[in-house]
């Protein structure tokens, strides 16, 4: 007979994420639905900074990946890890430090996102103090989480716990390789990568984020509940482990499929195409691994609404692991691209895969950890019912919006002029398809809603096992035997697992960074173009506060519809001073790499007008209104670090220039301010408006490959 | 550009070859590993969600 020991499960901290994840993941939804309607209903903007389309976008995409979804792993990891290993959590007070740590980091997010304090890079907006406590509380999770593998009574680590593993490392140097950033204040600083070089690095970031926070740690959590909830094996153990290798290996090199068609040079945007399509094999692996392992309970998923939802959960994983891929090729890509198609699709993800499986989770997890039974199936089945439908009604109209804007954009009349040469004209037409997806968004949430009242009847039902007491056999010494395969070796040292997947996913990374960093001929040199002067780099940096990009790309991809709208298309060589790189990667308004030249150039005033007021300019344009440039004044005592810190990073400043950089910055402001006079704009400072800096940087863009533009100046 | 990407290729085909090879080779490996233990493992790893609090 074996001894047995009792171990206690901490069950307060499982308690604690899951609040978290129902309040943000509410949060977050509620701040989308809002986005959604601005799109339709402009005036939702109120004119409020705080409230505008393009700051809160980020707070939107935050709350739901980080706080949502992020509470949502730490729930299930710290439920399912004690139970895995027969161990109680490392340490409480790590416990402990770590979700007070990261609901601060949300609550820091949240404060700072509205308020104009962001990086711009998409997924990895928040400013640089804040990513220093993100990395010190991953710290304290991770060795929280060592701590209880390494005290383990499980001789075995269960695949649900590789994933955990890679999802950790990963997410750490994903994390710290993308925040590399020089301050110019506590809330402003310049990545050190710049213009091509930083687009490969966001986006190797951008989609391992996708990849490493919204998929590994997921997939975790579907080999642990989803055989609980169905209380039978995973279809095949072997085919989990085969899927796990394959799946982080080939994940980490497909990031550039992001910037298909853009600058970066072809051999990474095919490296990038091929490993996305090599993705199909293991997302599919795992996504029928999931689904098989209901093969004779079938029957059960009609009655219970848990095995449902995450049912709905792996199908929805199933089919954004097939459209990605397609996304990936390089002929779809030039539709999907910059269209709303990229938006429905990653909505069939964080609504499918990551919210349905979330809500089956805590469906499944809270009458367990408060002892007592679900308020009501009635309402769990529609909450459902209504997520479903509503990621069909989210979805499928921007898929079609999708299709209305490629055929619009992409229409020429027989003698070879753009058939809808105004921009304008093909976001109005795909509006009612807006209002469509608003209404799917706004049952999802009701759903949630209904959702949530169930869970807190049901919370109140019972009481919280807070240390759930079990017997566990006793802890066998692990003896690392002579002749073991290095496979066992890896797995019973799970040090030795980090440092293997860690080198693993720095290859991938590496491979495609390396050469563009190193070889200069992947970037061909442009002699005209020439660094922001102070007043055009502080206009670039109220176009990033605003969050500009959220709508606007500054990328022109070598095709014809795309250079007769735009002009000649994006050089690599065109953007190595920009820091950040603001290619942006959808197009609710249009392209501005080339808003200050050719025939997109618009006057002065009409930059002031139209941020004013752009309907003013733009009968019937959905952009939010700007009016707060036109009364705050310029801060210009940054200008000095700004130049500073960018003339450490490489921009060819003159040594001393931050010394002089705002007499510039004056001469300049005052000529724009004198060009509004004469076009009768009254306002007094004028020269000193934030506006003043915007509309210098506006007129920038695309004079790099224009050196008659230059000259004018 | 196909004459850049030829010229860089010339130097860093090595890391490219390395890292197709190293991966290969995990991927071979751990499969090879997980298709050769016997059922009994197999087995119990499988039922470890199962066994573990009910």
């Amino acid at each position: 007979m074996t001894q047995v020991e009792r171990v206690q499960y901490d069950n307060s901290i499982v308690r604690n994420f899951a609040y978290a994840t129902i309040l943000w993941g509410v949060v977050g939804m509620t701040v989308g639905l809002l986005l959604a309607l601005q799109l339709v209903f402009p005036v939702l903007n109120f004119d409020t900074p705080w409230l505008t389309f393009s700051r809160i976008r980020p707070l939107h995409t935050n709350a739901v990946i980080f706080a949502f979804v992020g509470n949502g792993i730490f729930m299930g990891v710290y439920y399912s890890l004690q139970r895995l290993l027969k161990a109680r959590m490392y340490s409480k007070a790590l416990s402990n430090i770590h979700f007070w740590g990261w609901q601060l980091i949300i609550v820091a997010a949240a404060a700072t996102l509205p308020l104009g304090m962001t990086t711009s890079g998409e997924y990895a907006e928040l400013i640089w103090p804040i990513d220093i406590a993100i990395t010190l509380v991953w710290v304290v999770f991770g060795i929280n989480m060592f701590g209880t593998i390494l005290k383990r009574r499980e001789k075995h680590l269960y695949v649900a716990i590789w994933f955990y593993i890679a999802t950790w490392v990963t997410v750490a140097l994903l994390h710290i390789v993308r925040s590399l950033e020089i301050p110019t204040s506590l809330t402003h600083s310049y990545p050190v990568f710049a213009g091509v070089q930083e687009a490969l690095v966001q986006w190797w970031y951008g989609h391992n984020a996708v990849a490493f926070f919204l998929t590994t740690p997921y997939l975790g959590l579907m080999y642990y509940f989803l055989p609980k909830a169905a209380n039978r094996p995973v279809f095949s153990y072997r085919l989990s482990i085969v899927h796990f290798w394959a799946l982080i290996f080939i994940y980490i090199w497909a990031g550039p499929h992001h910037l298909l068609y853009t600058s970066l040079p072809n051999w990474a945007q095919s490296l990038g195409m091929i490993f996305s399509l090599m993705l199909i094999a293991p997302s599919w692996g795992g996504m029928l691994n999931g689904l098989l392992t209901l093969r004779g309970a079938w029957d059960r998923v009609r009655q219970d609404p848990i095995l449902k939802f995450l049912v709905v959960a792996v199908t929805a994983y199933g089919m954004s692991t097939f459209e990605g891929p397609m996304m990936s090729i390089k002929s779809w890509n030039a539709v999907t691209h910059y269209s709303d198609w990229t938006i429905g699709h990653v909505h069939v993800g964080a609504l499918g895969w990551n919210g349905m499986l979330t809500f089956g989770v805590l469906y499944w997890l809270l009458p367990r950890i408060f002892n007592t039974k679900l308020y009501s199936i009635k309402w769990a089945n529609t909450h459902f019912w209504l997520g479903t439908l509503g990621i069909i009604f989210y979805a499928i109209p921007l898929y079609w919006a999708a299709v209305v804007q490629n055929i619009l954009w992409r229409a020429f009349t027989p003698d070879g002029f753009l058939v809808y040469p105004n921009f304008l004209e093909t976001v109005t037409q795909i509006i009612p398809m807006y209002a469509i997806r608003a209404l799917g968004g706004a049952m999802y949430l009701t759903g949630v809603l209904i959702g949530v009242v169930n869970m807190v009847k049901t919370i109140k039902s019972g009481s919280l096992v807070a240390n759930e007491e079990v017997e566990v056999p006793v802890a066998v010494e692990h003896k690392v035997a002579g002749r073991e395969h290095w496979h066992r070796w890896i797995e019973k040292r799970p040090v030795q697992m980090l440092v293997a997947s860690l080198v693993l996913v720095s290859i991938g990374g590496a491979v495609e960074y390396f050469p563009l960093a190193l070889i200069d001929d992947n970037i061909p040199k442009i002699s005209t173009v020439t660094p922001y002067t102070p007043l055009e780099l502080q206009g670039r940096d109220i176009y990033v506060r605003e969050g500009c990009l959220g709508c606007h790309s500054q990328m022109i991809r070598p095709m014809r519809f795309e250079t007769e709208r735009y002009g000649e298309y994006s050089k690599s060589g065109e953007f190595i001073y920009d820091r950040p790189f603001l290619w942006g990667s959808k197009r609710t308004g249009p392209d501005l790499a080339r808003e200050g030249v050719g025939k997109l150039k618009k006057s002065d005033a009409w930059h002031y007008n139209h941020m004013y007021d752009p309907t003013s300019t733009s009968p019937g344009s959905i952009m939010p209104a700007y009016p707060w440039l036109h009364q705050n004044d310029l801060d210009t005592t940054t200008t000095f670090n700004k130049i500073r810190v960018l003339r450490q990073l490489g921009t060819p400043y003159q040594e001393g220039y931050e010394y002089i950089a705002n007499d510039d910055l004056m001469i300049q402001a005052k000529r724009i301010a004198q060009s509004l006079k004469e076009a009768g704009i009254e306002q007094e400072g004028l020269e000193r408006k934030e506006i003043v800096a915007l509309i210098a940087y506006l007129q920038k863009l695309g004079t790099g490959i224009e050196p008659k533009a230059q000259a004018e100046k | 550009m196909f004459k850049y990407l030829l010229q860089s290729v010339e130097n860093m085909n090595w890391l490219a070859v390395f890292s197709l090879v190293l991966f290969f080779a995990i991927f071979l490996g751990s499969t090879i590993w997980i298709m050769t233990r016997k059922k009994d493992f197999i087995d119990k790893m499988s039922n470890l969600p199962l066994d573990d609090d009910e």
